[in-house]
């Protein structure tokens, strides 16, 4: 047993990266029939947000994505824009100083499901594109929500955003209902300006890997929903009684993770049994 | 040179002076404003505009787009200093100076496929670059995180002391915990049994607590530091 086992000490590593493609890839490809699991009280509150929002309010979403990390993201978006949709909820995208490629991924996302729902372009909701944050992203937020006119005089194809009925309706923050931030790792920046200085509302959905930083803002309450990955969109997607991306790459991920647990595992084996095996070799002596 | 410091200095003092007091003076007058005598009444009025609008307020879009002139102007220190430290290593043919070519090359095949992505004929050359290569790139980088965390987990992480048995009990419970095939594999078990109660419990005890720590400490860090700074009592880069 301990010699089969101390084989494993020197695997080549592409045959893991082999398991790891192919165990991410079959979720993708055949879908698995597993739920979700229950609802978590940080997407519970992102919905109950879309849920409550008010007719005369504008959804302020900062969509900054991009390829990197679309494998989340771009789940988190999708869900949350079906439920506004549904609602008939006006709302207003931007992408502030993270990425250039924040407009385009996120009309990807926008375009089909708002065309589904009867959204017109600048009357129901609005691009307006990629800002660079001057010094600071603190003080372009600031800035948005002070007046979001001058920050953003144009939409993402440059057309003045006065030219849009959409806009009259949003100026600052008094008309948002709520922040929704849709990135990487969400600046901290937002909770302290759009929360903590103007008393608006601010959700998250970031990658997995960033969700642990945000949990004791969920526990002040000053995050009032976050989407933790394709397991938050997931659940949204369960709440929506729409199953969609975040339903599909979820599998993925929970594959990928035990793939990552038994990598872990079968090291450790291969480690103690060689060590093991060399003890034997020198008489049982040398450590 | 002294003359110069004192010059930096004092912008620093009056531009995060403005910035202080703008973020915390209020914008909207008090109820007991009315009340007050007139010559008061007065100064509080050229203070307090109303409508969320302090004295200092106007002047954002101002102050903002003059940090977007100086951002720009500081961003372009890293190209110059990069193109510098790579010209070198071509010149004097050190190792590895074929990255330093390449490096070279595309930073120059970047700016002119920015500079031209508003010419139609040649909007190509925009979609190639930013397109064709950036994204894919950054698509990649990011993929290629998954065969690293396979290959560390695999190889650097040994379970030779109680504190990395405690690290792997907690990556395994929060690892499996927070997705479905957890929820599945115990979801017979009673509740306190149950991984995705367990993950919850650590992230919300023992991570919250961790991260409290971790946020007081950088913030305090961060405090100081700018407090230096606005002062003048940092050190002046010249």
């Amino acid at each position: 047993m301990v010699p089969f086992l101390a084989k494993f000490y020197n695997l080549d590593r592409r045959w893991l990266y082999l398991a790891m493609v192919v165990i991410l890839s079959v979720p993708v490809i055949v879908q698995i029939p597993l739920p979700p699991g229950a609802t978590s009280a940080t997407t519970q509150g992102l919905y109950d947000l879309v849920e409550s929002c008010p007719e005369d309010k504008v959804i302020l979403i900062d969509s900054s994505w991009d390829a990197g990390s679309a494998s989340e993201n771009r789940a988190e978006l999708e869900c949350v824009i079906r439920h506004i949709c549904r609602k008939k909820i006006k709302f207003v995208v931007t992408s502030a100083g993270v990425t250039v490629f924040g407009p385009e991924f996120a009309n990807q996302v926008i375009e089909p499901i708002a065309r589904e729902a009867g959204y017109v372009y600048g009357e129901d909701w609005i691009n307006l594109g990629y800002k660079v944050a001057p010094g600071s992203i603190g003080l372009l937020i600031d800035a948005i929500c002070k007046d979001l006119h001058s920050v953003y005089p144009t939409d993402y194809r440059g057309t003045f955003v006065s030219e849009f009925p959409v806009m009259d309706r949003v100026k600052s923050y008094k008309d948002f209902a709520f922040v929704y931030c849709v990135t990487y790792q969400p600046d901290n920046a937002w909770i302290s300006f759009v929360k903590g200085q103007f008393d608006v509302p601010v959700a998250f959905g970031c990658m997995t890997i960033a969700a642990p930083g945000y949990y004791t803002f969920i526990d002040s309450k000053q995050l009032a929903g976050m989407l933790i990955g394709n397991r938050g969109a997931a659940e949204y997607e369960e709440l929506n009684h729409k199953p969609g991306l975040g339903r599909i790459l979820i599998m993925a991920t929970s594959f990928g993770n035990l793939m990552i647990i038994l990598a872990a595992v079968v090291g450790n084996l291969g480690f103690y049994a060689a060590r093991a095996l060399e003890r034997n070799a020198r008489g049982g002596t040398a450590r | 040179m002294a003359t110069r410091r004192l010059i930096v200095k004092l912008l620093t003092l009056v531009a995060g002076l403005f910035f202080i007091l703008e973020f915390l003076m209020p914008g909207n007058r008090p109820g007991w404003f009315d009340s007050l005598p007139a010559p008061l009444r007065g100064i509080l009025e050229f203070l307090i505009r109303g409508n969320d609008q302090n004295f200092l307020s106007p002047l954002v879009p101002a102050a903002n787009t003059i940090l977007m002139v100086v951002s720009a102007m500081a961003f372009l220190l890293g190209p110059i200093s990069l193109v510098r430290s790579h010209l070198a290593r071509i010149v004097r043919r050190q190792p590895g100076v074929f990255y330093s070519i390449t490096f070279l090359v595309f930073l120059v095949f970047g700016v002119v496929a920015t500079a031209v992505e508003k010419v139609e004929s040649l909007k190509l050359l925009y979609n190639v670059a930013f397109y064709g290569f950036g994204l894919a790139l950054g698509a990649t980088s990011m993929a290629i995180l998954a065969f690293y965390l396979m290959s560390a987990a695999y190889r650097a992480f040994r379970l030779n002391n109680l504190d990395a048995g405690v690290m792997m009990g907690s990556a395994v419970i929060v690892l499996l915990g927070l997705v479905p095939l957890g929820d599945y594999l115990t979801h017979a078990l009673p509740e306190w049994l149950q991984l995705g109660f367990w993950a919850k419990k650590i992230l919300e005890v023992p991570n919250v607590a961790v991260q409290r720590a971790v946020l007081i400490g950088a913030v305090a860090g961060a405090f100081a530091a700018g407090l230096r700074q606005w002062l003048g009592l940092g050190k002046v880069v010249e």
